[in-house]
């Protein structure tokens, strides 16, 4: 199937987008949005400076159109989703958003009701526009660099003034997928260097119970629970806490909770999907230094 | 030997003419405190309370103590000592003072025999005495040392100076005295007279100056006497007033509002909700604001104050009354003047009211101001409106919980209630529902109805009693809430309740009966009490020592300090906190505050760390809230879980039959 | 100006997952019907909008009768009236249709905002439909809206920051949630003042189904009893095992 990638050039991304079209045809065509040198090789390659979703999709459709592309591939970001519905529209094609699945025949998966319930739908025309959520796939590796002839664009319908790259300081919590979280049993301010740690690893963020905001060893904004911050990331690692039902009801929607605990009464191994019951001082050393050996 | 009154005095009739200006003074100072009174809200009280001794709009009996006698100075012993000394010596002396006057217009014999001996000699020396120790202890103790409650947020100025001048006026009373007897001899009785005397000797400087000293006193007191509207002891005549209208019902009765004027398509003009301005206010609360004596002991128990937070129930009460005071009762800057921030913070623990010698409401006042933020400026903090929305959606407040509705009882067999064959229905309450370690207090309570043969229900599904919207100040969010539980309650013929949550509690015997929602409701507490007091339960009894923390709710609003100790003393023996009882200090959860991240220390730390000093084996309470703050305020000092419900220590101790 | 605002009414979304069922493929019907918490924030927006340049609101809604009583609360929070378009239909493209009918039924609309994403199907295309079918631009995840010199200037923002954004015809914009736009609690006088507000009700039109079939919706199995990892022997081998069995899940 002739597969069309709309993507910025960013090489995880691109690499995600690229596994997924791996499921629909040999070597997908792309456009790249935005400036520089396009990794990976691509059938085709087009590129457009303009990084604004909106002025994009009249000429997208028309290349579509033109080349007859029966499967376009973006990522569910602010790119992705501004162009994926407008383009629906001119292209009367078929848009699945959040597509955490791929199965055959044209059968893709996303979730509903915020993860707690996955639907899987059946594409019954080309195009169809798909939008892939990310780290899903496994991003695959671009080899070499592929050339590019530009695409131009017709009608600038909005003028960006600015952009501004926001090097946070790490994640914030409410958005992190990995959430490494210490509570008083991580016993003083220095130890949290490991927490932190493991969260770069991952490229999560660090959280806390009110016990180690409490004590003053944590920032009062990293607190996750009913007073604090309600996340929902894919794995959690509480270590050090004990499971109140306060900090619970910050995580009652994560997807999976890694308990570490020197105590096998605590409760929260009844929330954790994975528990070690252990002090974690014998245990998150170890754990960096396997990350660090597998990165 | 008689005196003759106005001796050495020529003219002394005089002073009874200067005294009608000085009583016009006086009463036109009182005329412009009820003046300023009058600008409030003219509010009917229309549930007559049924209360015994009352008069009118007059409680009788709290007239009598609290207003009178002042009862609740005495919890503060120095104080108390010092200020029955100074009131009821000024009360004798103006009586002596009175029957001069009837001596002198109507020839009372006042000034012979035994009664001068005993009342117009002795007894006058002595209340003199008194009242100067009084006003020594006062002075000293303002000027000097003063105590954190009367500095914090602000001192009362214009209290030293009329004090002074009682003291002026009883120094020169002395003088007087002695010197008439220093020209006419021993007066058998006047001790602090004969006293001087003798140290003044004899000769006729002493009548010159004997009759100087009389002229000063004498306009000295009048003029203290004209003065008193003018000054902080006004609260002599404004506590008992105040007093005897306060309802000595525990709590701050907030009563219900309602609604319907907004409803009405007709009605011009809506009624601001709660309060913004002083003008919002009853004419009883202005009068809270006049009879404030800036005594501070309201600041002094109240948690909020007392852990860093920007709230003091006397720098509310006192920044009204200096508002009352400027005549600003249209002002509505007022409520920012409090700031949003302080208003939240009150647990509506009621400590306060319970520590306040005039008796007056201090919750009620942040109560209104709430309700005005709230209903009329949509200004809540963010947890608490997260906490609102939730109960507006979802019918309870725990937004964020990982509990469903029936997890609490998945492992459990409860019955439902059903109307006609079901006694009580066992209401469980939101935080029993969606806190997990609240949640065993409600499989404890299953164990032990069942264990006891009652018949019991719950309901298959329920929303909360709409206490946490009432004390954050949506009192809308509350009456819808209640009316949707009245209706189901009534489809079911539910008649008697057991309560787990004494905020259930209080929401049910307070406000659904104005509602028209009437049951006979028991908390939890009394029904475990009447179940072992029947023999229906028998428990081991064991040597742990049990502390017993009072709610809020149970204790201080409702009254109910003995049913839960006895519970306790049955598993165990009973040990005490030094704040127990109506002195109960605050878990912190109260007024909404369960959804809310505390500044400065935090309340249920200070609490649990008094509790464990006790050194107590368990530390009961029988609020699920309490239950919540306590145990994690705990685990600041102890890693072991000590904090329990009583209905879990009971059902660890039932003996199986 | 006329801007207005999408809701929509959504099965409560804070249902514990392990407390959640489904009927006929979607949330029981048991649990409580509330709008989505993008909407809100979209109508906080709105709202702040209206205030500042005191512009008029209507909230526009697809759904069920039974919707309107939800729906006031939007009203209430500031909106003027509240039209609604009777139907029960879950594709989006029909969805889009007919809230472009609805919205051409309004005069001069200006802008429109609408939650990122609806906190039930959580798919955030409609809107952007919408706007291709009303030939409006569409900018998704928009944090903050101000005009300049008669143009609207919007932060949005994106995975690395924020960009910034201008432009002067007809637009769309996506709200996300920002400190700035959390919802507030209506006041009780509108609360009662939405009640007596005008309520248009539409019937459906016909539109094209998106050809896409849904094959099944389903909960995935989470496991809920804790697995123990080995602790006793290696620590490095716990650390192992315990990736591994996060990479398997995808977690990781
Ligand atoms: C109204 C209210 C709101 C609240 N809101 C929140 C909230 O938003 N967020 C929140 O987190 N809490 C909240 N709490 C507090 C909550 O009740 C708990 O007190 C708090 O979460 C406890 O923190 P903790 O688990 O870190 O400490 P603890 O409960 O003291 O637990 C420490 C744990 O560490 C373990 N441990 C100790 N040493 C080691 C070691 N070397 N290795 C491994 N494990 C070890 C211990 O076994 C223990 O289980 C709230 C409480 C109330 C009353
Ligand atoms: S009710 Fe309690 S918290 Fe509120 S002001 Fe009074 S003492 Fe302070
Ligand atoms: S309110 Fe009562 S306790 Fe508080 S300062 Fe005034 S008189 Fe004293």
């Amino acid at each position: 199937m002739k597969t069309l990638i709309i993507e910025m050039i960013e090489p995880k991304r691109l690499g995600e987008l690229v596994t997924v079209s791996r499921e629909f045809c040999e070597q997908p065509d792309m456009v790249a949005v935005g400036a520089g040198q396009i990794p990976g090789s691509f059938g085709k390659a087009y590129q457009v400076a303009d990084t604004v979703a909106a002025n994009l999709v009249s000429d997208l459709a028309s290349l579509i159109l033109k080349e007859g592309y029966e499967i376009v591939l973006l990522t569910a970001s602010t790119l992705g989703s501004g162009i994926a519905a407008p383009l629906s529209v001119k292209l009367s094609a078929p848009v699945v958003s959040e597509v955490i699945g791929i199965k055959p025949d044209l059968v893709v998966e996303r979730p509903l009701y915020g993860g707690k319930a996955v639907a899987t739908y059946k594409l019954n025309k080309m195009p169809a526009i798909l939008t892939i959520r990310r780290k899903y796939f496994e991003a695959a590796d671009l080899q070499g660099f592929t050339d590019s002839s530009p695409l131009s664009i017709a009608e600038k319908k909005v003028a960006l003034i600015a952009e501004k790259e926001e090097k946070t300081e790490g994640i914030p919590l409410e958005d992190a997928e990995v959430i490494v979280s210490g509570g008083r049993g991580i016993g003083a301010a220095e130890n949290f260097t490991m927490l932190q740690d493991v969260a770069d690893l991952l490229n999560g963020a660090v959280g806390a119970s009110r016990g180690a905001v409490d004590e003053g060893w944590v920032q009062p904004t990293q607190q996750v629970g009913q007073t604090g911050k309600i996340v929902a990331p894919g794995v959690y690692f509480a270590i050090g806490i004990s499971g109140a039902s306060q900090h619970l009801a910050g995580i009652a929607n994560a997807k999976c909770v890694v308990a570490i605990n020197k105590d096998e009464e605590a409760n929260i191994f009844k929330r954790a999907r994975f528990g070690i019951v252990s002090d974690y001082k014998k245990i998150v050393p170890v754990l960096i230094e396997t990350l660090k050996e597998e990165a | 030997m008689g005196r003759t009154p106005y001796w050495n005095i020529d003219l002394g009739i005089l002073i009874d003419l200067f005294a009608l200006p000085m009583i016009v003074i006086f009463f036109y100072g009182m005329y412009g405190h009820w003046k300023r009174i009058r600008q409030g809200k003219v509010r009917v009280n229309l549930d007559l309370s049924k209360s015994a001794g009352k008069i009118g709009p007059v409680y009788l009996y709290s007239l009598l103590t609290k207003g009178i006698l002042g009862t609740k100075i005495y919890k503060k012993i120095y104080t108390g000592v010092a200020h029955g000394g100074l009131f009821w010596g000024m009360v004798v002396l103006l009586l002596g003072t009175i029957l001069v006057f009837l001596n002198v217009l109507f020839g009372l014999p006042v000034f012979s025999g035994g009664f001068n001996h005993w009342f117009m000699a002795f007894a006058l020396d002595f209340a003199g005495l008194a009242v100067f120790g009084g006003i020594l202890f006062f002075l000293v103790r303002r000027l000097l040392f003063p105590p954190e409650r009367l500095t914090e947020p602000k001192s009362r100025t214009g209290f030293s100076p009329i004090v002074l001048l009682l003291g002026v006026v009883i120094l020169t009373g002395f003088v007087v005295e002695g010197g008439r007897i220093a020209c006419n001899g021993i007066d058998n009785g006047s001790f602090m007279g004969n006293y001087l005397s003798m140290m003044f000797g004899k000769g006729d400087e002493w009548l010159t100056l004997h009759r100087y000293m009389w002229w000063i006193h004498g306009f000295l007191a009048l003029g203290f006497l004209a003065y008193i509207p003018y000054s902080p002891l006004v609260h002599l005549l404004l506590v008992p007033v105040n007093a005897a209208l306060a309802d000595p019902m525990p709590g701050t009765k907030m009563g219900l509002i309602d609604f319907s004027s907004f409803e009405d398509e007709e009605s011009e003009e809506m009624p601001v909700l709660g309060a913004a301005k002083l003008a919002d206010f009853s004419r009883k609360r202005l009068l809270d604001y006049s009879t404030c004596l800036w005594c501070g002991r309201c600041h002094e128990v109240c948690p909020a104050a007392q852990t860093g937070k920007p709230l003091s129930p006397k720098g509310v009460i006192i920044t009204l009354a200096e508002c009352l005071q400027d005549g600003r009762v249209e002002d509505d800057s007022l409520i920012d003047s409090l700031t949003s921030e302080a208003l939240f913070c009150c647990t509506t623990c009621a400590a306060c009211m319970e520590a306040c010698p005039a008796l007056i409401n201090q919750p009620k006042t942040i109560m209104k101001f709430r309700q005005n933020l709230v209903m009329e400026r949509s200004e809540i903090p963010e947890l608490m409106g997260k906490a609102n929305s939730s109960l507006e959606l979802r019918g309870h407040p725990f937004f964020g919980t990982g509990a469903g509705p029936n997890d609490w009882c998945k492992d459990l067999d409860v019955p439902l209630f059903e109307e006609g064959k079901t006694e009580y229905l066992l209401w469980i309450g939101c935080s029993v529902t969606y806190e997990e370690r609240a949640q065993q207090i409600a499989g404890s309570m299953v164990k032990i109805l069942s264990h006891a043969g009652t018949s019991f229900g719950i309901l298959e599904e329920f929303r909360c009693t709409g206490d946490p919207a009432k004390q954050m100040g949506n009192e809308f969010q509350f009456a819808e809430l209640a009316q949707q539980n009245i209706e189901d309650f009534s489809d079911l013929g539910i008649k008697k309740i057991i309560t787990m949550c004494p905020h259930c509690y209080n929401s049910f015997t307070r406000h659904y009966p104005k509602l028209g929602g009437n049951y006979q409701v028991i908390p939890h507490s009394v029904f475990l009490k009447s179940l072992l007091k029947a023999g229906r339960l028998s428990l081991n009894r064991e040597t742990n020592t049990i502390c017993y923390h009072d709610p809020c709710y149970l204790g201080r609003r409702n009254a109910i300090y003995d049913e839960p100790r006895d519970v306790v003393n049955s598993m165990g023996k009973l040990v005490e906190m030094p704040r127990n009882r109506n002195e109960s200090f605050c878990c912190g959860g109260g007024g909404g505050n369960y959804w809310a991240e505390e500044v400065g220390t935090r309340i249920n730390q200070v609490r649990a760390e008094e509790a464990l000093g006790t050194g107590a084996d368990f530390i009961a309470t029988s609020c699920p809230f309490c239950l919540l703050m306590l145990t994690d305020g705990a685990k600041k000092f102890t890693e072991d879980q000590k904090i329990f419900d009583i209905a879990e220590l009971v059902a660890l101790q039932l003996e199986e039959r | 100006m006329h801007i207005v605002v999408l809701a929509k009414v959504v099965p409560d979304y804070e249902v514990p997952a392990g407390d959640f069922e489904l009927t006929n493929s979607r949330a029981h019907s048991r649990y409580k019907r509330m709008m989505g918490l993008y909407d809100e924030n979209a109508i906080e927006s709105g709202v702040q909008l209206k205030e500042k340049y005191s512009a008029s609101l209507t909230i526009v809604s697809y759904g069920i009768k039974a919707d309107i009583q939800v729906l006031r609360k939007a009203v209430a929070m500031g909106g003027e009236k509240l039209s609604l378009v009777l139907g029960g239909s879950d594709d989006p493209n029909v969805i889009a249709a007919n809230l472009k009918m609805a919205v051409e039924k309004l005069e001069d609309v200006d802008l429109i905002l609408a939650g990122q994403q609806s906190a039930d199907m959580d798919r955030g295309i409609v809107h952007g439909m919408l706007a291709e079918m009303l030939g409006f631009a569409f900018i998704p995840q928009v944090a903050k809206i101000e005009q300049e010199d008669g143009q609207w200037k919007v932060i949005q923002n994106t995975e690395s920051g924020s960009s910034e954004l201008k432009f002067g015809g007809k637009a769309v914009l996506s709200i996300t949630s920002v400190p700035e736009n959390v919802p507030r609690i209506p006041v009780v006088r509108s609360i009662f003042a939405a009640k007596k507000k005008p309520v248009v009700q539409l019937p459906e039109i016909e539109g094209d189904a998106m050809p896409v079939d849904e094959l099944s919706v389903d909960i995935p199995k989470m496991e809920s009893v804790c697995e123990f990892l080995p602790t006793e022997d290696d620590p490095a081998e716990t650390a192992k095992i315990l990736l591994g069995r996060l990479r398997e899940e995808r977690l990781i």
